[in-house]
C-alpha cells in the first residue's frame, strides 16, 4: 500500500514537471542584460507593461555594473550564449559590430521607425561609429557635454551669465575676473575654471572650434590646426592665464566635487553630473548650465555619445526581440529611468514638460534638448580607452600626457612621445 | 585491532584528497597553465586566441615603458621588503616586552592587515591630499615647508605608495616575528645579562642568529607578497604620474581587463612569475650560508 503511494505521487510529480516544462516552453524567452543596477526596479516595471502587452513572452533581466558587464558579455559573446538583448556603448559598438556579433537592424530600423518620434541624427550617430553603412544599434538615452557655471559667484563678480553666443574671450575675460584670492594667504581660493585631461573636459572645446583628433581615412591621431588650438588655448588657461588649477592640486578630491564644492566658478563635463550637482550642492549656491563656447573657427555641433540597445547576432526571435528593443528605447521608458542629465531619444518623453523638471536646478534644462537635434562628434575608435587614457589608464594615453603639461611638463617634450603612443595603439588595431 | 582495520585500503586517502586535488587543478593549475598558452597567442575573450608565437614577448622586450614598469616594480619590492622586515621586527621586540596593554597594541599593530585596501588607499590619499590633507597642511602651518603633492610628484609617488603599503602589512610580519621571537629560550638572555651583556648586544649576538628562520620565511614571503601592489595602485594612483608607479601587476590587470589584450597580459605575468621564481631559487640557494636552525 505505502509503496504504491509512493509510486503514485511520484508519476504526479513527474507529470506536472513534464506538462510544467511544456507549458513553459511554450513562451518565448528573452533575455536582456543592462549595466544600471541602480534603475533595476524601473526597467523590471517596463518589462511587465511588454510581458502584459505581449502575452506568451517572457523578458529575463540581468544587471550588472559597468565594471563587470563588459568582461562578462565578452565572455558569453566567446561561448555564442549571448543575451538576446543587451545595452550598447558608443565606445564598444565598432568592435562589436565588425567582429560580427550583433545583428543588423538596417531593415527593421528603416520600417519602424518613425523619424516624427526620434531623433535620428542619434541613430546616424550610431552607425558613423559602427564604421559600417548599417544601423546595428538603437539609442536609448544621450549624453553631451555642457557648462556648468555658479551663478552666485558669476553675480558676486557682475558679470552676465554664459551664453550659446559666447566665444573664448567672453571666457577669458569672466574667468579672469572670477579667479580669486578671497582669504589673503597668497593662494587662490575660487578658481575661474577648473578641468583635466579627461576627454569629457577637454573635447567640446576641439569640436566646437571646427576641429577633430582622429583622421578617420587613416584611423590615425592626427589632430588638426583647429584642434592645436583648441588644445594649446586651454593648457593657456593654466600656465599663461593661471585662471585654472595644475590638475594635481585638486588631487586626492573627485573630479566631479570640484564644482559642487564651490572650488571653481566654471566646469565643462558630461550633463549626467546634474545629479550629483543636486546631491553634493543642495542649496547652497545657484547654478546653471550653458553651452561649451564656441572657438573663432565656429562649429555647432555637440561633443556628445549615445547609449544604446542591440540584439545579438544569434538570437532565435528576432522579430519579438526588435519589439521589446523598440519598445525599451521608445514607449516603454518613463522619465524616472532617466539619471539628471541624460536625454531621452524618444521625443514624446524628451520633448515632455516634466523633462524640464523646473522647480529643480538648473533651471535651463530646456537647453539639453535643443542641444539633442544637434550634430554629435565624438572621438571613439577600437582601443579608445587605451590611447584615449580612460578609467584605470586615465594616467597614461592622451589623458596622461595632457595632465603632465598641465602639471608644469613642457608641450613640446611631452606632446611628440604621445602622438607616437597613440598612434601605435591605433595602429595595432587599424593597420 | 586487525578486524577493524580491515575495510581500509591503500587508496582511501586519496578519495579524501580528491576534493582539494580537483579545487587546485581546476582554479590553479589549470588556469596557470593556459595563461602560459594565452601568453604566445592574441585573446580579446570575444573571439578565439590566434596564436602568435613570440611576438607578445618581443612587444614587451622592445616597449621602453615596460623597463620603467620592471625598474618601478623592483624598487617597490625592495622598499617594501625592506620595510616590513624592519618595521616588523621593531614592532615584534615592542609588544614582546612585558608591558601594559600590549595586547591592545598588538591588536592596534594588526588592524591594518585585516582592512580592505581600497578602504587604506582612500583614506590615504584625503590624507596626502594638497589642498584639504592633513599632512600637508600640518607641514606647511607648522613647519613652514612648502611639501611636494605626494601622490602626483614623480619623484615621491612610488615611495609613498610603497611606504603606505609596509604600513598595511607590517602588523602581519610582526606576529611572525613574534612567534620567532617566543622561541629563544628566555635561558639564553639571563645568561647574557649575568655575564654582563648591554641590550644591543643580547639583540645582536641572541636575538637576530636564532631568529634566522623566521627571518628567512619573512623575507621569502615578503618578496612574494611585494609583487601584490594592484589595489593600492588602483586606489591611489593608477600607475601615474607619467607610470611612476606602475607596475608589473598592474600593468597585467590594465591588459587584461580594460585593454582587453589577454595574450599581451599572460605574456607580463609570465616575466613576474620568472623574476620571482628566479629571486626565490636565489634564496633558497643562499639559506645555507646564514639560517641557523636551532634543532
Amino acid at each position: 500500500m505505502k509503496r504504491s503511494i509512493g509510486l503514485f505521487l511520484v508519476v504526479l510529480l513527474f507529470s506536472v514537471f513534464v506538462l510544467g516544462s511544456i507549458a513553459i516552453a511554450k513562451d518565448v524567452v528573452l533575455k536582456y542584460w543592462m549595466w544600471d543596477p541602480q534603475l533595476t526596479d524601473e526597467v523590471n516595471k517596463l518589462i511587465a507593461k511588454f510581458e502584459s502587452q505581449n502575452p506568451g513572452v517572457k523578458v529575463e533581466l540581468t544587471a550588472m555594473a559597468p565594471k563587470d558587464y563588459w568582461t562578462k558579455i565578452r565572455i558569453a559573446a566567446s561561448t555564442k550564449k549571448l543575451p538576446d538583448v543587451f545595452n550598447m556603448s558608443s565606445g564598444y559598438l565598432e568592435e562589436w559590430a565588425q567582429k560580427g556579433f550583433l545583428k543588423d537592424l538596417t531593415d527593421y530600423v528603416n520600417k519602424d521607425i518613425d523619424p516624427e518620434k526620434y531623433f535620428i541624427n542619434l541613430f546616424d550617430a550610431g552607425k558613423a561609429i559602427s564604421g559600417t553603412d548599417k544601423y546595428y544599434a538603437v539609442p536609448f538615452a544621450l549624453v553631451t557635454t555642457v557648462l556648468y557655471f555658479n551663478k552666485d559667484m558669476f553675480d558676486e563678480a557682475g558679470l552676465s551669465y554664459p551664453n550659446s553666443n559666447w566665444t573664448w574671450d567672453d571666457f577669458l575675460k569672466a574667468a579672469k575676473a572670477l579667479t580669486k584670492d578671497k582669504d589673503g594667504d597668497g593662494k587662490i581660493d575660487q578658481w575661474g575654471y577648473y578641468f583635466y585631461g579627461r576627454y569629457a573636459n577637454v573635447e567640446p572645446w576641439i569640436y566646437r572650434n571646427s576641429g577633430y583628433l582622429i583622421n578617420r581615412k587613416k584611423m590615425r591621431f592626427e589632430p588638426n590646426d583647429n584642434a592645436m588650438e583648441a588644445i594649446k588655448f586651454l593648457i593657456s588657461l593654466v600656465k599663461e592665464h593661471k585662471v585654472a588649477p595644475m590638475p594635481k592640486l585638486m588631487s586626492g578630491m573627485k573630479a566631479k566635487d570640484v564644482f559642487p564644492r564651490g572650488l571653481t566658478a566654471m566646469w565643462i563635463d558630461g550633463s549626467w553630473n546634474i545629479r550629483n550637482n543636486r546631491k553634493v550642492i543642495g542649496n547652497k549656491f545657484r547654478w546653471g548650465i550653458a553651452e561649451v563656447p564656441m572657438g573663432p573657427h565656429k562649429a555647432d555641433v555637440e561633443f556628445g555619445w549615445p547609449d544604446f540597445i542591440s540584439m545579438s547576432k544569434y538570437t532565435k526571435h528576432t522579430d519579438i526581440a526588435w519589439k521589446f528593443i523598440k519598445f525599451a528605447s521608445g514607449e516603454g521608458l518613463s522619465l524616472d529611468m532617466y539619471m539628471a542629465g541624460k536625454i531621452p531619444s524618444y521625443k514624446p518623453l524628451a520633448l515632455s514638460e516634466a523633462f524640464l523638471e523646473k522647480g529643480k536646478q538648473p533651471a535651463e534644462k530646456g537647453l539639453l534638448i535643443k542641444m539633442a537635434a544637434k550634430e554629435m562628434k565624438n572621438s571613439f575608435t577600437k582601443g579608445w580607452g587605451e590611447w584615449r587614457g580612460y578609467g584605470g589608464a586615465e594616467k597614461m594615453g592622451l589623458n596622461g600626457a595632457l595632465d603632465s603639461i598641465l602639471n608644469g611638463e613642457s608641450f613640446d617634450k611631452v606632446w611628440p612621445s604621445a602622438v607616437k603612443y597613440i598612434n601605435k595603439v591605433l595602429a595595432r588595431y587599424y593597420k | 585491532m586487525k578486524k577493524q582495520l580491515k575495510w581500509y585500503k591503500s587508496y582511501h586517502p586519496w578519495l579524501f584528497l580528491i576534493p582539494t586535488l580537483i579545487g587546485l587543478f581546476v582554479f590553479r593549475l589549470w588556469p596557470i597553465s593556459y595563461s602560459f598558452y594565452i601568453s604566445f597567442t592574441t585573446w580579446d575573450i570575444m573571439t578565439p586566441p590566434k596564436w602568435i608565437g613570440f611576438q607578445n614577448y618581443k612587444e614587451l622586450l622592445s616597449d621602453p615603458t615596460f623597463y620603467k614598469i620592471l625598474t618601478n616594480t623592483f624598487l617597490f619590492s625592495l622598499i617594501y621588503v625592506v620595510g616590513v622586515m624592519v618595521v616588523g621586527l621593531f614592532l615584534a621586540v615592542l609588544v614582546n616586552a612585558k608591558l601594559k596593554g600590549r595586547d591592545f597594541f598588538r591588536t592596534t599593530f594588526f588592524t591594518p592587515v585585516v582592512t580592505s585596501a581600497v578602504a587604506v588607499g582612500l583614506v590615504w590619499s584625503w590624507i596626502l591630499a594638497p589642498k584639504f590633507g592633513i599632512l600637508n597642511n600640518f607641514l606647511s602651518s607648522v613647519f613652514h615647508i612648502n611639501p611636494p603633492i605626494w601622490l602626483e610628484d614623480t619623484r615621491w609617488a612610488l615611495l609613498t605608495v610603497a611606504f603606505i603599503r609596509v604600513w598595511k602589512m607590517a602588523g602581519y610580519y610582526m606576529i611572525i616575528y613574534l612567534a620567532g621571537l617566543q622561541e629563544i629560550p628566555g635561558t639564553l638572555y639571563e645568561a647574557a645579562n649575568i655575564d654582563g651583556a648591554t641590550p644591543w648586544q643580547r639583540f645582536k649576538n641572541i636575538t637576530l642568529p636564532l631568529l634566522t628562520p623566521t627571518t628567512f620565511f619573512v623575507f621569502t614571503i615578503a618578496i612574494i607578497d611585494s609583487f601584490r601592489n594592484f589595489a593600492i595602485i588602483y586606489t591611489m594612483t593608477r600607475g601615474g604620474p607619467e607610470n611612476a608607479t606602475n607596475t608589473i601587476v598592474y600593468s597585467v590587470f590594465l591588459n587584461a581587463f580594460q585593454f582587453y589584450r589577454m595574450g599581451y597580459a599572460g605574456a607580463l605575468s609570465y616575466v613576474l612569475l620568472l623574476i620571482v621564481g628566479v629571486i626565490t631559487l636565489i634564496n633558497f640557494l643562499l639559506k645555507k650560508y646564514w639560517v641557523q636552525y636551532q634543532y
